[in-house]
């Protein structure tokens, strides 16, 4: 077994901000093999979103360890973690969040030039990931232009673009009709097929369902983690089903 | 280089994104900047043309008037601290004529040979030449007013009433007195066979001496000792201090306004900076967690927006110092800018910008990464009053707006206040206009009851009473004298103005005290009183031509003219010799009459006898400062109207939520319009309310003390009037209301989203 992409080890988080503690996550440990795809199930305020912004490290863990590649990451400061991310972390969430002022080409630009590509790089790169994902068209299009799907696509080619150990996506299906839902999962698939680590937040069970590994969460602790069988075309370091 | 190059790829797009915002931005950076170094050309001594004028003609400090040439004068030459002397020149007063206007002039002998100190420098033209007895070199000051030119024929009447032709061979600075007409009579130089020629009689003329110290700031002293060895020959005495306040009056005045409407204006802006700066980052939280996602660092953020924000400040500054450069070195010189002063304002102007978008980029910079986290909730309530004005039916959309106004403090607050201060100074600026309306609709509360002054010329002094009291315009006639007093403590001269009797005074605008009612009583300017360092009630003791004249300061008079240096008596007060016969006789017109057509008439009547002189307004003279005004203003209103854009901006943004829900409750758009309307609009008729009122209510003060320091004495300022407050209050609220109106609109009839931002 090669070495886990994420591990958690007992990570709690609690919020106190209120009159009460909240106890979002309560001791999750974790390990994420490498070309893993994970769907992280659960009810509202299981501790899903709270769990997934930790491990990306938008918010801070209140006790246990996060390793990331291998290094402990937990214990890094706000701006180290913000330069981890740029490497190794790719985020997609609900409302997309493209930057509404950039166009579709700097919005995807923006982490390949953050990352240290030059810009003929950068530029490469967005065109590689556009054209893959169908939106070559839409370049110069600016995110208010763009329907939903589009922007999720556009936001995944961005998660995408410095090619990242693990993709963070938080309910990425939660705000798109079933046909754009479609769309981003069949470009989710491609993505893992291609040896992308995913962890998925959703709570639609056919979401999930593409996913070959499911965890299930519920007031924040694990309740259920289970590999699905799944019928697998071989590409490399994909799991062989045995039926 | 990486952080860079994405960082330079968000903040092109943002600029891009908000075009208008930025460059009123800018605009009003530059405006502000601009007005602060002209303002401090005009304050900085380089301006002041007297420090090179007094070097290029090698000038002397000291200058007095004695009636004779006697040995006693040469002998000043000696005391202490006097390195060289100029003169004793023989001066006789004349009159000019030029275009049919007469303008008293004092002619000047000098030899061929310019003397080594206090020479005049040739500007055009060439120096006396003894080859040529009928030649002339007027001082470029009077030249310029008389619009003389080389070659031109001057024609000059002696006290005798003789006419005499002469041709302007040069004219020339001189740094002797101050410019002309602010200091008359005007200055020519002819040879002194030509003045012999000219006015033969030696005892209409005075001898002039100039003493160039080894220290001028020994001037005081010097002028002291002149006083005591000269005991009473000295008619009247001036340092080279009087000369250089002459000379840079108006300069300071303008220097100051300007300097007043900077430093606040620099307030203002910088609050305008720091509110557009903070309401982008409010508007832009999600945006920033995006980038904090991607991963950049809270310091590279708030780096990014400080570039940002900051850079437009800075753009702004640039372009303000070169219009402020380029105003001042069109206007005044090249040499006249000081570069240390400039780049003083240049980089304490960054520091403001700087700090004022620091604070808004560090606070974005410590913005949560987690993109779905809302932006502050907002703490709003109805407030009972506002329970109750639902209640009695207030329209729904003016309760709903006045909550909104204030459910941001902070925002709410900057945006009030930002429009509070533009307001405020415009407000100042209106009391100034209306000052100087005062001055120029009102003269005889400036001391200028009489509109003309008439000196009896080639007519006897009865013949020429006689000829102004039938004129059936004029009201009123006053004797009346100029006279130049020595204040022996001083050691310098002050002007004495009698006109009218002790019992049948002058109507002079006395505002401290009373008017005088018998002989030994007098009024004065504030100028006066400060440099004699006397207070009403005081007795001073001066020196007319070698009389004594001892009078009690009973009041203190509203005072335009030298600085408030001015001392006011009725003609009685005066030794006869000074007094009989009057010298002129100021005119008190009757109301509608109009000056020119009774100047003229005066003068058809007398066949050009009488010597008429229109008073000059210092409204007239300070008509550059309502230039200033409309400029200044200008400047403000864009910093107000960039504060009610980002009022604005915030207020949608804060309601984007708030609409879908207002909507589904079943307001109107037109309804939902008004809300967002009363929201900013609130805040506007706030700010504009306050600043209007503070304006209104520090003008009279402001102004008054201007004219304090100025010498002109306090009881000239005029708060605006209320139709032109009104209007402007009115012009403000209005745009502010048509400005907010635009994006409220489009927001109401726009499909809200009902997503989360």
């Amino acid at each position: 077994m090669t070495h886990a992409v994420l591990k958690t080890v007992n990570l709690v988080k609690v919020y106190s901000g209120g009159a009460v503690p909240v106890h979002a996550v309560r001791g999750v440990d974790l390990v994420v093999e490498p070309g893993e795809f994970i769907a992280v199930m659960g009810p509202s305020g299981s501790g899903k979103s709270t769990l997934v912004h930790m491990l990306g490290g938008l918010d801070a863990r209140t006790s246990g360890e996060i390793w990331v590649d291998g290094k402990r990451a937990d214990t890094l400061s706000e701006s180290a973690w913000a330069l981890l991310r740029r490497k190794k972390i790719g985020f997609v969430f609900q409302f997309f969040n493209l930057v509404a002022n950039m166009t579709v080409t700097d919005n995807v630009e923006l982490p390949a030039l953050l990352g240290g590509a030059s810009p003929r790089v950068a530029r490469e790169r967005r065109e590689h990931l556009l054209g893959a994902l169908n939106l070559t068209d839409r370049a110069d299009a600016s995110p208010a232009q763009l329907s939903g799907g589009e922007q999720q696509r556009v936001a995944l080619a961005r998660a995408l673009a410095n090619e990242p150990s693990v993709l963070l996506a938080d309910e990425p299906t939660g705000n798109l009709d079933s046909r754009n839902t479609r769309d981003v999962l069949r470009l989710l698939s491609k993505v893992h097929k291609d040896g992308q680590t995913i962890i998925m937040v959703t709570h639609d069970a056919r979401v999930a369902g593409l996913a070959d590994r499911v965890i299930c969460l519920l007031d924040g602790e694990i309740v259920d983690d289970g590999r699905i069988a799944r019928r697998r075309t071989g590409t490399a370091g994909a799991v062989i089903d045995l039926r | 280089m990486s952080t860079a190059r994405a960082g330079g790829r968000w903040i092109r797009a943002d600029l891009r994104a908000r075009r208008g915002q930025a460059t009123l931005t800018v605009l009003a950076v530059a405006g502000i900047v601009a007005a602060l170094i002209t303002a401090v050309t005009l304050l900085e001594d380089g301006t002041n043309p007297w420090r090179s004028l007094f070097a290029q003609t090698d000038g002397a400090h000291v200058w007095f008037y004695t009636k004779d040439n006697s040995a006693q004068v040469a002998g000043t030459r000696s005391l202490d601290g006097v390195t060289q002397m100029a003169g004793p020149y023989r001066s006789a007063p004349v009159t000019v004529v030029r275009d049919g206007k007469k303008q008293p002039a004092a002619l000047r002998a000098m030899p061929a040979t310019p003397p080594q100190v206090a020479h005049p420098v040739v500007a055009e033209g060439s120096w006396l030449d003894p080859a040529q007895a009928d030649g002339v070199v007027v001082e470029r000051s009077f030249a310029r007013a008389l619009r003389l030119r080389i070659g031109e024929p001057l024609a000059i009447i002696a006290l005798s009433g003789e006419r005499h032709p002469l041709y302007v061979r040069g004219i020339a600075d001189s740094a002797e007195q101050g410019f002309y007409p602010a200091w008359a009579p005007g200055l020519a130089w002819v040879l002194p066979q030509t003045l012999d020629r000219i006015e033969p009689m030696l005892g209409r003329s005075e001898w002039v001496t100039g003493l160039r110290l080894a220290d001028a700031e020994a001037a005081q002293v010097v002028s002291q000792r002149v006083v005591v060895t000269l005991d009473d020959q000295v008619q009247r005495l001036y340092t080279w201090r009087e000369v250089r306040a002459a000379m840079e009056l108006d300069n300071r005045l303008l220097g100051t306004l300007l300097a007043l409407f900077g430093v606040v204006g620099l307030v203002a802006a910088a609050l305008a900076l720091a509110n557009a700066a903070g309401g982008r980052v409010l508007g832009q939280l999600r945006d920033l967690a995006t980038l904090k996602s991607m991963g950049f660092t809270a310091a590279q953020v708030a780096l990014l927006l400080v570039v940002e924000h900051g850079a437009l400040g800075l753009l702004g500054l640039a372009l303000g110092t070169l219009a402020g450069w380029g105003f001042a070195v069109a206007l005044l010189g090249a040499t006249s800018v000081a570069p240390m002063p400039v780049l003083s304002i240049v980089a304490g102007t960054a520091l403001v910008v700087l700090a004022a978008v620091g604070l808004p980029a560090w606070r974005g910079g410590r913005t949560p990464p987690i993109p779905a986290a809302p932006a502050q909730p907002l703490r709003g309530h109805l407030s009972r009053l506002a329970k109750l004005a639902l209640l009695v039916r207030l329209p729904p959309a003016l309760v709903l707006g006045s909550r909104d106004a204030f459910t941001r403090r902070v925002p709410a607050f900057l945006t009030a206040f930002g429009l509070a201060v533009p307001m405020m100074m415009i407000t100042i600026g209106l009391g100034v206009w209306a000052t100087l309306d005062n001055f120029a609709n009102h003269p005889d509360q400036v001391g200028q009851h009489a509109a003309l002054h008439v000196g009896p010329g080639k007519l006897e002094s009865a013949a020429a009473e006689q000829l102004v009291k039938a004129d059936k315009d004029v009201r009123a006639v006053y004797p009346a004298a100029d006279v130049n007093a020595l204040a022996a403590g001083e050691g310098r001269s002050v002007r004495v103005r009698a006109i009218g009797g002790s019992a049948d005074p002058y109507p002079f605008p006395v505002v401290e005290g009373r008017m005088y009612g018998e002989p030994g009583e007098a009024v004065a300017g504030q100028g006066l009183l400060d440099l004699l360092g006397v207070r009403i009630g005081d007795r001073v003791r001066l020196t007319v031509g070698g009389s004594p004249l001892i009078v009690r300061i009973v009041g203190r008079a509203i005072e335009p003219d030298l600085d408030g240096e001015v001392l006011s008596v009725g003609l009685d007060s005066l030794a006869p010799k000074d007094s009989v016969p009057p010298e002129f006789y100021a005119l008190a017109l009757k109301p509608g009459a109009d000056r020119g057509e009774v100047a003229a008439r005066l003068l058809a009547q007398s066949s050009e006898g009488l010597d008429v002189q229109a008073v000059v307004n210092p409204a007239d003279r300070l008509a550059i400062i309502r230039v200033l005004i409309v400029a200044l203003i200008a400047v403000l209103a864009l910093i107000g109207l960039a504060n009610l854009l980002t009022a604005s901006a915030l207020g949608l943004r804060d309601h984007a939520f708030d609409l879908a829900v207002l909507k589904a409750m079943g307001l109107t758009p037109r309804q939902v319009m008004a809300t967002l309307v009363t929201g900013t609009g609130l805040l506007v008729v706030l700010g504009v309310a306050v600043g209007a009122a503070a304006g209104a209510s520090v003008v009279t003060w402001l102004i008054d003390l201007q004219g304090h320091t100025s010498g002109v004495g306090a009881g000239i300022g005029r708060p605006p009037s209320g139709l032109s407050l009104s209007i402007a209050v009115l012009v403000a609220v209005g745009t502010a209301l048509a400005v907010a109106l635009i994006p409220a609109r489009r927001a109401a009839r726009a499909q809200v989203p009902v997503t989360a931002r």
